[in-house]
């Protein structure tokens, strides 16, 4: 293994960067607010050092008013959304009615408890439905399932768990929480280098659900150092 | 092969030249020789009623339930064939663990109702099986409100205010149909329930009887559990009362009730 | 093992079949040099302007430090309306575009509609999903259908993106800087070949692991057009042509014989009745 042969020294591999797992360095967040939920998340997707894509969509709909912010394999995320799209679409047809964001999240956890070997995600599922109201739960690695008040997850999670805490309240009004989820996705997209582009959000009540773009010349200055 | 069907009853796979399946016609004619059993849904519940046949006074008590809980929210009476309810109550069971497994949520009684069905639909499909000789019904109380519904060995499973199997289905329905369970309490439906089951037994002909009550309602905190101890005495007491009542005055006909629609098929 | 019972292993034979890789492992520790697949060391992209999409590809295939092919095809035939250019292993991108295809096309004979491009996406991305990133091909997918002109990027282990431009492959970084600087919306046909052109020109020039010529392949709302060969900035200028005059060889000696003593020809009467 160690010996370098000749044969060695002029192989050259361009694709390894390139075909390593196609993952989200990713910063996500949910929170719960006075109407409903408010999800939002980072642009960037990375392939090794490659950003492969710095305008992505990390925040999936799984049904009319749940979504999901994706966060760790791009491609294990996107088959998992996909499955849950799929129960959720089935049982919202046999019941006749909404499905419920716990189910929703309940699928999730399944789902990454039974592949938690093969599977890298971490999901957070955010929705509203008739009977509970909003709702946020997080799905992180093990396949865990925890009910919150908002949810973080992602490589840029880390920088901005002060943040969260601090200026967090229950019952904001829809733009305490915008202000809340910019303002933290724009300090972790600076700090974290796998965490970039521009901010999206969904805004999801009763009503139904409206997205949202911050371009990355729009957000807000913080400490540039 | 004489005359036009004859020989058309061994299979449950081969229809009868007139279209019927003899099969599941037998098997309904396992359900009408158990004890009657009647559900009733309420304003604010479900009540469930069996007419419970000893079939050995050397039984001990409650050893041949009737009634079980299938979830907290639901629970199951049967009429029939007994070893088959006790299939059914499992599979009722499972269905229900299975659905709150995977979605997280409390199954809906319909959808319960509907997977207990195709089950026992399925039974009627294959020459190597025998269809279920049991009626099955199904009491709920959940964000839907209460509900009944009747599940029967063809297969087929309808929702219903009010219904009645077994031996004296018939006078028990004709009973139910007097009364508007519908504006009713549990507390007052649960009397009604066990004065018809009284009312339809027939002392002479019939073997003794121990009588299996159970409701889910706001009372229970919508779990389904056998009617307590107390209240199963006064409404045992108020059945034997008015059907005393009615024996004294047999001839009073109250044909101008309104009907209210059992679903009765 | 038991698998390797001969019925189980009939049953078996699909896909791969992962029972020696340890062996190889230990193999290699030992010295042993594995048979590497054939890489394309790539430039693929593709680019949606008003009327459809355009995808590009260069035609170098290697193996290891070999150029095996000067001028492969990596842009591939999906359905009329579709089509796909491959990066990474040769056989697998070749393979499992050939799969899809099939599958789609008799999709479109069951159904009757033209296939859409999410529908091929879908396929393999669960195809690619399935092996966990064992099949190595990274593709460009572009088509045109009822919703209107469609590009995704398919990785290796099965994800997707949906974007306006896309470059793959090792020149990607090359390609990618191009269209970064010179995409814009709603570009004419034109503008939009030109680009792509540079695009793959640029991953030709630049990335070792691309190079020879140019392939487009312009798919618009009711026509396609597959340029081969649509640019060949690597034409070799100078050929020698040996022209060596008869008789250059000496004949010493000759000798004839006649072969029709060997032959037996039989005569065959009853011929075949034919019809009138």
């Amino acid at each position: 293994m160690d010996a370098i042969k000749p044969f060695d020294v002029v192989q050259m591999n361009p694709l390894k960067e390139l075909s390593k797992p196609h993952s989200m360095g990713t910063t996500i967040i949910a929170i719960k607010y006075r109407d409903g939920v408010l999800v939002g998340a980072d642009s960037r997707t990375t392939t090794g050092s490659y950003i492969a894509n710095r305008v992505s969509d990390k925040l999936t709909q799984v049904h009319e008013r749940i979504y999901c912010c994706r966060s760790g394999s791009a491609a294990d995320t996107q088959a998992v959304a996909d499955y849950v799209k799929y129960y959720l679409s089935m049982q919202s047809v046999e019941l006749g009615e909404l499905p419920r964001v716990k189910t929703a999240a309940n699928l999730f956890r399944t789902l990454c408890y039974q592949n938690k070997n093969h599977l890298m995600a971490g999901i957070l599922c955010a929705g509203w439905d008739p009977i509970e109201g909003g709702q946020v739960y997080s799905i992180p690695l093990g396949g865990t399932l925890v009910k919150q008040p908002f949810g973080t997850s992602g490589s840029g999670s880390s920088y901005i768990f002060g943040y969260c805490d601090v200026h967090y309240k229950d019952d904001m009004t829809l733009e305490e929480a915008e202000q809340f989820v910019k303002t933290a996705l724009t300090l972790a997209m600076q700090r974290d280098g796998s965490s970039g582009g521009v901010v999206r959000t969904v805004n999801i009540t009763k009503d139904g659900c409206e997205r949202k773009m911050v371009p990355w010349t729009e957000l807000p200055v913080f400490f540039e150092g | 092969m004489s005359s036009n069907g004859t020989g058309y009853d061994l299979s449950v796979t081969t229809y009868s030249p007139d279209g019927r399946l003899f099969q599941i016609e037998y098997a309904q004619k396992a359900v009408e020789n158990s004890g009657t059993v009647i559900g009733v849904a309420c304003k604010d519940g479900v009540v469930l009623g069996v007419e419970k046949l000893i079939e050995s006074k050397l039984m001990e008590r409650n050893s041949n339930q009737r009634i079980f809980n299938v979830d907290y929210h639901v629970g199951i009476a049967l009429a029939g064939w007994k070893p088959d309810t006790r299939q059914l109550v499992n599979k009722a069971r499972k269905e229900s663990q299975d659905y709150q497994s995977f979605y997280g949520t409390k199954i809906p009684a319909h959808v319960l109702t509907e997977r207990v069905a195709m089950h026992v639909h399925q039974a009627t499909m294959y020459w190597h099986l025998r269809p279920y000789g049991v009626c099955a019904l199904i009491s709920a109380y959940d964000e839907q409100g209460p509900q009944l519904f009747m599940v029967e060995p063809s297969g087929t499973s309808w929702g219903y205010h009010g219904c009645a199997v077994g031996k004296a289905k018939q006078a028990a329905r004709t009973e139910i149909e007097k009364l508007k369970f519908t504006e009713m309490t549990t507390r007052e439906a649960v009397k009604e329930v066990a004065r018809i089951i009284h009312l339809v037994h027939d002392p002479v002909k019939d073997k003794d009887f121990e009588l299996e009550l159970s409701w889910v309602c706001d009372e229970s905190k919508r779990v389904h559990q056998l009617v307590p101890k107390e209240v199963k005495e006064e409404a045992e007491q108020y059945a034997k009362e008015a059907n005393k009542d009615d024996d004294d005055d047999d001839d009073e006909e109250d044909e101008d009730e309104e009907l209210v629609d059992s679903g009765a098929q | 093992m038991s698998n390797l019972n001969e019925e189980n292993y009939e049953e078996e034979r699909g896909g791969f079949v992962f029972d020696n890789v340890t062996r190889n492992m230990f193999m290699e520790t030992k010295g042993y040099q594995a048979p590497i697949a054939m890489k394309t060391g790539t430039t693929i992209a593709g680019v949606i302007f008003k009327g459809g999409v355009v995808l590009g590809a260069d035609t170098r295939a290697t193996n290891g430090p070999i150029v095996a092919d000067k001028n492969c095809s990596k842009i591939h035939f999906i359905a009329p309306n579709v089509y796909c250019c491959g990066a990474g292993t040769a056989a697998d991108t070749e393979n499992s575009t050939a799969l899809i295809s099939s599958k789609l096309a008799l999709h479109r004979y069951s159904t009757g509609r033209q296939t859409r491009v999410v529908t091929a996406m879908t396929l393999l991305k669960r195809m690619l999903f399935k092996y966990q990133g064992h099949v190595s091909a990274a593709l460009v997918l572009g088509g045109v259908d009822l919703d209107g002109s469609h590009l995704y990027t398919i990785y290796p282990h099965g994800s997707t993106d949906k974007l306006p431009f896309v470059t793959m492959g090792s020149g990607s970084l090359a390609a990618m800087a191009i269209f970064e600087e010179r995409f814009k919306d709603d570009m004419s046909e034109e503008e939009a070949k030109s680009l792509v052109h540079a695009g793959i020109s640029a991953g030709i020039f630049n990335d070792l692991g691309s190079g020879s010529n140019v392939d487009l392949c312009v798919i618009r709302k009711d026509s396609v057009e597959y340029l081969r060969g649509y640019d060949q900035p690597n034409e070799r200028n100078y050929r020698t042509s040996y022209v060596i005059p008869r008789g250059t060889t000496a004949t010493l000696s000759s000798t004839e014989e006649v072969l029709s003593k060997q032959l037996i020809i039989n005569e065959l009467d009853d011929r075949m009745e034919v019809a009138p």
